[in-house]
Order: structure tokens, then sequence, then C-alpha cells
């Protein structure tokens, strides 16, 4: 099979918030990568306490499995999907 | 007050009375606080890897945290086994690790390891802690975390200067355990209970790390639901119920794996759907619908698709939907006879062998310890055969009884979880059942044994290899065997001697009885060793990856014969 017709990985779009703190963007990178996703784009922000972190990620398992992993996280307050995003994803 | 006194007035404020540690280096400021402390009594293990498996047996046997103490460096990195294994199973522990101190963290100084690093999927949290002022409030909030909604181990690693530097006292409540969020649709659950012909019950860990036995018992007994356990819900049904049908799984019963294979729908109660319990996931329970109940939310729909999905406290559950049972029974009997038709051909019927000068087989001495021991006894297990054929033959009157790695799998585990077990009640039987390659992965712990003195009785069945992978080897490699002989172990009893503590051998069947009566009535820890066959195998078995449909057993097929079903 050759490049064209391999089908696409699925793409998504997450937000995540989660409280500044040691091994914070660690244990959030660890947790996607043991459930089956790859970071294609990372994008982070610091808001007082609080860091915002923008995650393009790509793999072929449920998005909704690995954002209620990340939501078991004590200092993972949100975790909002881009249905957008997803939307284009599925499309694609 | 400094850092390491801050520790003890939280494990005081909090009702943690017993600890198991080993000192070094960098927690060296804890064990010197620990000198004037009243209240807290520290288990001194031999290794920290005993520390942690002793802590997590202590929590798994009295339902309470289990808390384990390090030093840096290679302190910590021999506890990570042992708190893999309590993440694994959901285990309330708090991990207690001194680091360098703050200037020399990342300077490769000497017995430092990045802990937070190495630890992160391990562990329900952790926390690196900065300064002494952020210890009471961290202390409060991982003890808190770490029994609160799924349990977990939670680690804190502190830093030398901080254990050393002084905090002022504050006043600091306990809190209590967060609330998760319920969404009971109890009637729901209860019309497609009602509307179904072949319900079953499957039961797991979750039962117990709800402190949820009783309203299990109540729901179990009010529904008369033929049930299966998974491995760390074996006892949630008690030892008498007529509608219980035993292990499911890859040694579970044929009765178990029928029902569940035959169900038209499954009520799985704290229980993560396991691939040891399931095996293939598409030929599991095909005509059932499914009703999931579990703490955690990432649980459900995991690897199952679920029709109904009650996430929150089980007790609360369980008590309303016995509630309805009590009022309208299930109308299930031709599905209880036919479970019960099964559970009578398809149990675990291994027959005792009565030839007084026959060598013991495994199933056989569990079924006299079971039959002998009393009913409250304490049995925790190692990993291999000995810890299927405990699962299979030993009858639990409740899951706190039966201390077992289950998600880890971790050999070495049964000793020092039995220690655990015998300091959260010293005057309770406890009993160690291991193999001779599980045993010998945490010998030293004898020594801890002897130490306190801890009357706790351990059972070496030696099989002089590791046998479940020699049957593995057997069934699924062509019986080419591999790095499995350990013929040359040591006197056991010669071993234990050494360590001040009397053992016992016996190797034919008519010893049986008096070797477990021997080593039950003896005031003090005691050893018995007990050779069996070394080609013994667990039966039945499910192929790794393969459907529980295809169990294999001894009594239909000869090894040449398994071999060529699974090739």
């Amino acid at each position: 099979m050759n490049a064209e017709n391999q089908p696409s990985t699925p793409s998504y779009t997450i937000t995540c918030r989660m409280s500044q703190e040691a091994a914070a963007l660690e244990r959030l990178c660890q947790v996607v990568r043991i459930r089956g996703f790859k970071i294609a784009r990372m994008a982070v922000e610091s808001a007082g306490e609080h860091l915002d972190i923008a995650l393009t990620l790509e793999g072929t398992r449920p998005i909704a499995m690995l954002q209620a992993q990340l939501l078991k996280l004590h200092t993972v307050a949100e975790v909002v999907l881009d249905q957008g995003a997803l939307a284009r994803s599925l499309r694609a | 007050m400094n850092g390491a006194q801050h520790i003890l007035d939280a494990f005081h404020r909090h009702g943690i009375s017993t600890v198991f540690g080993y000192p070094g280096g960098c927690i060296m400021p804890l064990y010197d606080a620990l000198v004037d402390d009243v209240g807290t009594e520290h288990v001194l293990c031999r290794h920290e890897q005993g520390c942690a498996l002793a802590a997590d047996g202590y929590a798994r046997a009295s339902g309470q945290l289990g808390v384990c103490i390090a030093t840096s460096g290679p302190g910590a990195t021999n506890l990570i086994t042992g708190v893999a294994n309590a993440h694994r199973d959901s285990i309330p522990m708090l991990v207690i690790t001194g680091q360098v101190p703050s200037g020399l963290i990342g300077t490769d100084a000497f017995q430092e390891t990045d802990v937070l690093g190495m630890t992160l999927g391990i562990v329900k949290h952790s926390y690196l802690v900065d300064s002494a002022d952020q210890l009471p409030a961290i202390m409060d909030e991982a003890i808190d975390l770490a029994q609160s909604g799924r349990p977990g181990p939670v680690w804190i690693d502190i830093p030398k200067d901080v254990l050393l530097a002084s905090a002022p006292v504050r006043s600091c409540e306990p809190q209590t355990a967060s609330a998760t969020s319920t969404n009971t649709d109890i009637s729901d659950a209860m019309a497609m209970l009602r509307s179904a012909r072949k319900p079953l019950l499957y039961s797991g860990g979750g039962v117990s790390l709800a402190h949820a036995e009783d309203n299990f018992r109540a729901f179990a007994e009010a529904s008369t639901l033929p049930g299966v356990v998974t491995l760390k819900g074996i006892g949630n049904s008690g030892k008498h119920s007529a509608h219980h049908l035993g292990m499911l799984g890859m040694h579970g019963s044929r009765a178990a794996n029928r029902a569940v294979d035959e169900c038209d729908l499954l009520l799985v109660i704290g229980a993560r759907l396991d691939d040891r319990a399931t095996g293939k996931l598409d030929t599991f329970a095909p005509n059932a619908r499914t009703i999931h109940i579990d703490a955690d939310a990432a649980e459900i729909n995991k690897l199952r698709s679920v029709d109904l999905a009650l996430q929150g406290d089980l007790n609360g559950i369980l008590k309303a939907m016995t509630a309805e049972l009590e009022a309208a029974h299930l109308a299930i009997s031709d599905w209880q006879t036919q479970c019960r038709t099964w559970n009578t051909t398809g149990g675990f019927s291994a027959a005792d062998n009565e030839e007084p000068l026959a060598p013991i087989t495994g199933p056989a001495f569990v079924r006299q310890l079971s039959r002998i021991a009393p009913d409250d006894t304490v049995i925790a297990c190692d990993v291999g055969q000995h810890q299927m054929w405990v699962a299979q033959h030993y009858q639990f009157d409740h899951p706190r009884h039966h201390l077992s790695s289950g998600g880890l799998g971790t050999m070495g585990f049964g000793l020092p979880a039995a220690i655990g077990a015998q300091f959260a009640d010293r005057r309770s039987t406890v009993i160690n059942v291991a193999g001779d390659g599980s045993f010998m992965m945490n010998a030293q712990e004898l020594a801890t044994v002897r130490r306190y003195n801890l009357p706790l009785k351990m059972i070496i069945l030696d099989n002089q290899c590791l046998g479940m992978v020699r049957q593995q080897q057997e069934l699924f490699y062509n019986n080419r065997e591999s790095q499995i002989d350990l013929s040359d172990n040591p006197d056991f009893v010669a071993m234990a001697r050494a360590f001040d503590i009397p053992a016992l051998h016996i190797e034919r069947t008519d010893q049986i009885r008096r070797g477990i009566e021997t080593i039950l009535a003896y005031d003090g820890p005691m050893l018995l060793h007990v050779a069996i066959a070394r080609e013994e195998n667990v039966w039945p078995i499910v192929k790794p990856g393969a459907s529980n449909r295809e169990m294999i057993d001894e009594t239909k097929r000869t090894a040449k014969q398994n071999r060529e079903q699974v090739a």
C-alpha cells in the first residue's frame, strides 16, 4: 500500500486547563502517550496559577477515552474537545 | 516544627499509626523526628520493595491507608514495583521519599534520581515539595486523594532541606472525601434487569475498594442473580452463596465462563473488564446487554461499550437497587437452575487425592487448607500457579481475606503483603501461600517476620520451577522449556531456621493435615515447605488472547492434543 492509499490517522484538537505544578506538562504528555495518541502540535500559556494547553493529537483510539483519562489527573481542571476540528477530521 | 515533624503531625491528625520504611541519607531528618515521636509504629523492612508491598498488604487487609517511606535514589527506585502494584490494583497508599537538597536537584548529586519523572505513570498523583510551609496542606491533600474516589498511591518527594526547615504550625482540618458525581439512573437499570431472561452479576475488586462489601452482599442476596467474580472480587459473595459460579477468565471455571457466554445481561459492578477476565473481547458475553457500575468514570466504555452506566459511589447505588429488588423479586428460576447445573458439572472440582502415599497436588493441598483454616484467615498469595490454585479452590468468605496481586502480577508480593496484613490485625490468622520462585523474590523479609515475632504462617508450594511459565511453554511453545528450572533452590527449611523461624517439610498426601494443623497451632511464625510435582498444571486455561470459549481442560486433552489445538 502506498502512502496515498493509507487512511489518514484521525486528528483532534483539545484544550486543557491544569494547575501549575512540578512536572505538569510531563504528567499530561505521559497520559497522552500511554493512551495511544501522538502530539502533533502543542501550545502552552501560563495564566496565573493555571496552564492553558492547546493540543493537536493524532490517534486511532476513541478520543473520549483520552478525555476521561486526562480528567482523572488531579491537577487537570478542564478538557475541551474542539468539536469543529473533530467534524473536519471525520469528513477528511 | 520542622518539615519532618509536620509529616508526623499529619500522621497523627489522620489516624495513621503504622508505617513501613527504610532509612537513608536524605530521609534522615524524618527518622530523627521519629525518635521522639509517640503514636507512630515504624516497621523496618529489609528492602524498600518489601516496605511498599507491606504497606499495600496493610491497606488491602484493613481497608485503610498504607504508608511507606524511603530515601532518595535507590530507596525510591526500590519502592517502584510496590507502588506500581498498588496503582494497578487501586490500593490507597501514601509514599514518602527524601530527595537531595533543593539546590542539588538536577546536578546528578549522590543518590539523586528524578523520582517525580520516573513515577508519573504509576501514581494517582505526586508532589515535589518546594518549602516546609506547603507540607501540612500537601499531606492533608495527599492523604485524602489516595483514599477518595478510585483509590491509588500518592507520592510525596521531599528535599532534605525542606524536611529540616521550620514551618509554622497551622490548624488543618482533615478533609472529607471529595464527592464523586453519581448518575444513578436506578429505574433504567432495574427495567433492564427485569426484562432480562438470563442476567448475570459480574463483580470485581471495586466492591471492597468502595467499602461496599455489605451492600453488595445484600444486593446479591436480594437479586438471587447467578454471579461470577474476577480475581480481585473473590470473596464478594461469601462462601455460602447458592448462586456463585466462581472466578471467570483465563483460569476461571467452565461454569463461570459458560454463564458469561450465555447471559443476555451482564451487570458489571466494580470491575474493569480486564483482559485476563474477558479473554478475546470480541467474543466476550456476545449476547449480553451491559450495565456497568463503577466509581471511575474513565472505566465506563473503556473496553466495552455499555448500554447503561451508573458512575459513583457503589454503596448508594447498591442500596437503591436492593430496595427495588426487595419490593419485587426477579423471575429467573430457569436461568438459576441452568447455572446451578453448570456449576455442578463445570465448577472447580479437582478431586482430593485420597491415596495416603501419593505426592501432594496443589489443588488438593489448597482445598485441605481451606477446610482447616479459620473462616477469617487472611491468605496473601504470590504470583503463579499457586495463586490460581488458591483463587480456584480456597473458599473465601470476604474479599479482604484474599490478598492477591491482580493487575501487575508481582512475584514476591505475598510475604511482605502478609506482613502488612498481620500488622493490620495482630490477632488474625495470616498465611502467605507462595511458590518457590516468588518466595525467593522477597525472602529477606523473613528477617522482618522474626524481628517483630509476627505469628504469620508461610507455605511454599515448591515444584522446583517457574511453574506458570513452564506450563505455558508446554502448552503454547511446543514444550520448549526455557529458563524455568529452579531445582537448585535453597533448602527452605534450613533457610527459615537460619532466621530462627521453625519450619516443617511435607511431601505426601497423608502429611497435609498434620502439616497445616502444626503450623496453625504454633504460637509464632512458622514455615511449611510442601514439595509438589513439577509437571502439574493449572486447569482450565485459556490461551492468552484467545476467547474464553476455548478453554483447555486436562480431563479432555493431553498436552500434545492441546498443542495441536492451539497451533
